[in-house]
């Protein structure tokens, strides 16, 4: 795939699935290295210098920012050609695609389904075929859920491998940079182009680049899959888990071992609600500078406070709206402890009993959805259910804890694309790599 | 009735450092305008801050210098509010666990020794300067992101003297410790001072008022009296001290009100999630505590042993330029004593003519020179006045000035007994003078 390829490509599927706020045609490669000439795209809340970056808001609908996200350089190190700044819910807070100020993303295998979100355009865009890399970030499961909808490998390495400079953040605890790819091997690649530790970033681990896509390897005798009990209980969709099975049944025939593991059903049931007071929180103090004063679509107003506040009213959506709220309660002073500190006590919680699960496997797999892409309309969720509480909303675990974790497609599910997630313990790359190829080899060699 | 004052005050402090508190660019604040500024000054989408390890060393040495309890975790957390002179829409503060706690400093007032507690010295960032004038304002972003320290004493101050001397010694022992400048008048030190008045002996505290924006000591002073003025007047008329902001106007020479206070300000603090906690270590906490510079009571003590008097010392130790401009030329010269001579009375008054500006002018290094022209008997010291006047006219330095000027004072005896011969024979009429009883001839 070249960068002229790449352009048409995304160019002849923007009218139908609406991926892309802004192809770029004339960016050109600056450096030789690893990604030379190859085309990549980038959730448009990547910040990139002197090119349009909106976050999906309306607020941010003409902002051309100063300077570069340090991943924009980095893949310009590495000879990376930048092709489009693609669609995402705004601001990364939503699961769907359909909460960007640019109109709703449609799944390419099937219009009138989502691709999910929030990274929905740069799922989009690989699965569509008009680039084999594109960068996203993942807060809840922003990258791994789409990718499953989209049938992509979807990668969220470790909190702090990549660095978040640049990103116009939604929760700064829970962000994660992700990416997707067509296949494993270039996930690990693009995990050794893009982490390291950043000095702008005082939450980048400290350690360099890792190397792991040179001695990758599939071979899993003796590894341990550990099976999310509940996840795997919460679905009902017949042809979700008897797929599931039979990946679990080719990794045995190659010397994996399969071991159920179970986590405390009540923490298990709070992940959403915990998740949502502390992300809300977060992203509302995180976007108090949107305010018109120094850049954005500034709206008229008679002092400065009736601007900021005409500003914010006309440029976010209900949705977003709706969160500022919801967070700006939580951190009330009369509410914070029954609220927002408990949510972050709960969090620890949590994180202490993934960690344990993880500590008894190698790699914890379910899978990453119930089954597939909702439609765009018409969508209804009964959100007490387990499918929703449980298996739709797992995945925020490794946002919680920061462990790596990567969505790779298996078998379609009613004949749409499909995947299972697996996560590793933190700063365990190299583990999470090797056993999602094993994955990934399975389906490829039919199981 | 008689009434108990009571006084306690919050110092905000701008830090001597090179760069911003949370990002790389200049902490120069009085260049033009928004020359120091980036995308983290700016609250752009995206940033994050880093933070300043020279901040942490200076507020540091605050700390030791004030005998706080130091948290050698470090933790920050996000103090909320929308106002267009904080762009990210969040000031970076220590709200639930500030750096220092427990300090205490030593003032003393009329001969009297007092000890002032300190609640909390904690770290933060400033915000933008604005200036507004008719219909508009105008934002500054180079102050925004500017290393600050909040110090908080308790409410154990009684009187405008001991408010003032408070201030006076706080501000003293962060000059000399390098952690500011201490420029009052530039804002680079803030103070607000809270007041409130209760009966004499009661446990009861009154109602407090805040006094912000105190640009000077002696205003601090006036502004506490006038404040005690007007609280007790309020009082014996049967009135209530209203909880409020309040201003001092020089020319009213009152406070007046700029906002109520009643109700209390809500900024959903929490903690920082972009910064991590970070341990300092304890070696470098005592390395920092070795190498502390002196303090003014140190400075005094020191320049006792160099020969001065209480009162010179004093002079010199109200003014940091001045005393590092003569501990730095004391190193060189051949006369110590001659040097404080110099330094306490003409120096001195041409520091009240030219202020900093001549210590630009004359280096310790040229005074140091001309110093020793007078030891060694170059020029006499009605000379030495005159090149020191055209030194600081001039930037040269003695030795090229009398040079210039033929300037000559000679030393060798018998050279000058000759000329004193020439000029009894050329002036016989001053001679007769001056044997028939005129002592003006003299000095002719």
């Amino acid at each position: 795939m070249n960068v002229n390829e790449a352009i048409n490509r995304l160019k002849a599927i923007q009218p139908t699935t609406n991926a892309c706020v802004t192809i770029i045609e004339d960016d050109v490669k600056t450096h030789e290295g690893v990604l030379s000439d190859v085309p990549i795209a980038l959730k448009d809340n990547v910040i990139t210098k002197g090119i349009l970056t909106t976050g999906g808001s309306k607020l941010l609908s003409n902002y051309i920012p100063p300077y570069n996200a340090t991943i924009v350089d980095k893949l310009k190190q590495a000879g990376g050609v930048i092709v489009a700044k693609t669609s995402l819910d705004e601001l990364g807070m939503g699961g769907t695609g359909t909460a960007s100020f640019n109109g709703p993303v449609r799944n390419p295998f099937d219009l009138t389904r989502q691709a999910g979100g929030s990274s929905s355009g740069s799922a989009v865009v690989v699965a569509a075929g008009a680039v084999d890399i594109a960068i996203g970030s993942d807060t809840g499961d922003s990258v791994r859920k789409p990718a499953s909808y989209v049938g992509v490998v979807g990668t969220k390495p470790t909190y702090g491998r990549i660095s978040r400079y640049g990103i116009i953040p939604y929760a700064s605890s829970l962000d994660h940079v992700g990416y997707f790819t067509r296949d494993v091997r270039l996930a690990a690649l693009m995990c050794d182009v893009l982490s390291g530790q950043d000095k702008m970033d005082h939450t980048s681990l400290p350690y360099p680049s890792t190397t792991i896509a040179p001695s990758l390897q599939d071979n899993v005798k003796g590894k341990v899959y550990g099976v999310f009990k509940e996840v795997l209980e919460a679905i009902d969709h017949p042809q979700t888990l008897k797929h599931f099975d039979a990946v679990c049944r080719a990794l045995e025939s190659k010397g994996a071992i399969i071991k159920t593991i179970s986590m405390n059903e009540t923490l298990l049931r709070t992940c959403l609600p915990t998740y949502y007071i502390i992300a809300n929180c977060e992203a509302t103090a995180n976007h108090s500078n949107l305010t018109g004063v120094n850049f954005g679509l500034t709206q008229e107003g008679a002092d400065v406070e009736t601007i900021m506040t005409n500003t914010r009213t006309h440029g976010f959506g209900p949705l977003i709206r709706k969160r500022f709220v919801i967070g700006s309660y939580g951190l009330k002073d009369e509410n914070q402890d029954k609220l927002f500190r408990k949510a972050q006590k709960v969090r620890r919680l949590i994180v202490e009993e993934f960690n344990r699960m993880l500590n008894e496997c190698d790699g914890l797999i379910a899978p990453a959805t119930t089954s597939i892409a909702p439609l765009l309309e018409g969508a209804n969720m009964n959100v007490l259910s387990n499918a929703h509480l449980i298996a739709e909303n797992y995945m925020v675990l490794s946002n919680f804890s920061g462990a790596p974790s990567i969505t790779v497609p298996i078998m379609p599910v009613d004949g749409l694309p499909h995947g299972i997630n697996l996560t590793c313990k933190i700063e365990d790359e190299s583990t999470m790599f090797q056993l999602a190829l094993a994955i990934e080899t399975c389906v490829k060699e039919g199981l | 009735m008689k009434r108990d004052v009571v006084i306690g005050i919050e110092i905000h402090c701008e830090l001597k450092t090179n760069s911003k508190m949370f990002s790389a660019s200049r902490n120069s604040i009085n260049d033009t305008p928004n020359i120091h500024v980036n995308e983290i000054d700016l609250g752009h989408p995206g940033v994050l801050p880093t933070l300043n390890k020279r901040a942490v060393e200076l507020t540091l040495r605050a700390c030791m210098l004030t005998q706080c309890e130091i948290d050698s975790l470090i933790k920050f957390d996000r103090k909320n509010y929308y106002y267009s002179d904080l762009p990210k829409g969040f000031q970076i503060t220590q709200q639930f666990h500030p750096i220092g706690k427990n300090g205490v400093i030593e003032i003393e007032v009329d001969q009297q020794k007092k000890q002032v507690r300190l609640d909390r010295i904690h770290m933060e960032e400033d915000t933008a300067k604005q200036y507004h004038l008719e219909d508009e304002t105008y934002i500054d972003y180079n102050r925004a992101g500017v290393p600050l320290i909040e110090i908080v004493s308790k409410p154990d101050m009684s009187s405008a003297k001991e408010a003032k001397e408070y201030v006076s010694t706080l501000r003293n022992m962060l000059i000399f410790a390098d952690v500011t400048d201490g420029k009052m008048e530039e804002g680079s030190l803030r103070c607000d001072i809270n007041i409130s008045l209760k009966e004499a002996g009661s446990v009861q505290f009154g109602t407090k008022v805040e006094i912000k924006n105190l640009n000077s000591l002696n205003n601090i002073e006036k502004a506490i009296e006038a404040e005690i003025l007007r609280q007790n007047q309020l009082l014996d008329a049967g009135e209530k001290v209203l909880m409020q902001t309040r201003r001092y106007d020089e020319t009213l020479k009152t406070t007046v009100a700029m906002r109520s206070k009643e109700s209390a300000v809500d900024y959903r603090y929490f903690p920082e999630p972009n910064l991590r906690p970070i341990q300092l270590e304890q070696a470098w906490i005592d390395s920092i505590q070795a190498s502390l510079p002196k303090t003014p009571q140190q400075w005094l003590e020191h320049l006792i042993e160099l020969g001065a008097t209480v009162i010179e010392a004093n002079i010199l130790i109200n003014n940091k330029s001045l005393l590092d401009f003569f501990i730095e030329a004391s190193k060189e010269v051949k006369d110590v004593r001659l040097a404080l001579n110099w330094t306490i009375t003409e120096v001195t008054s041409l520091v009240n003519i030219m202020q900093e500006k001549l210590f630009e002018m004359v280096s310790s290094h040229h005074f140091a020179l001309f110093l020793n022209c007078i030891s060694d008997k170059v020029i006499s010291g009605k000379q030495a006045k005159d090149v020191l006047k055209w030194m600081s006219e001039s930037g040269k330095d003695a030795q090229t000035l009398v040079n210039e000027h033929g300037l000559v004072m000679v030393s060798d005896d018998l050279a000058l007994l000759n000329w004193i011969d020439e000029a009894i024979k050329e002036n016989p009429q001053s001679i007769l003078d001056f044997k028939q009883g005129k002592d003006r001839a003299v000095g002719f």
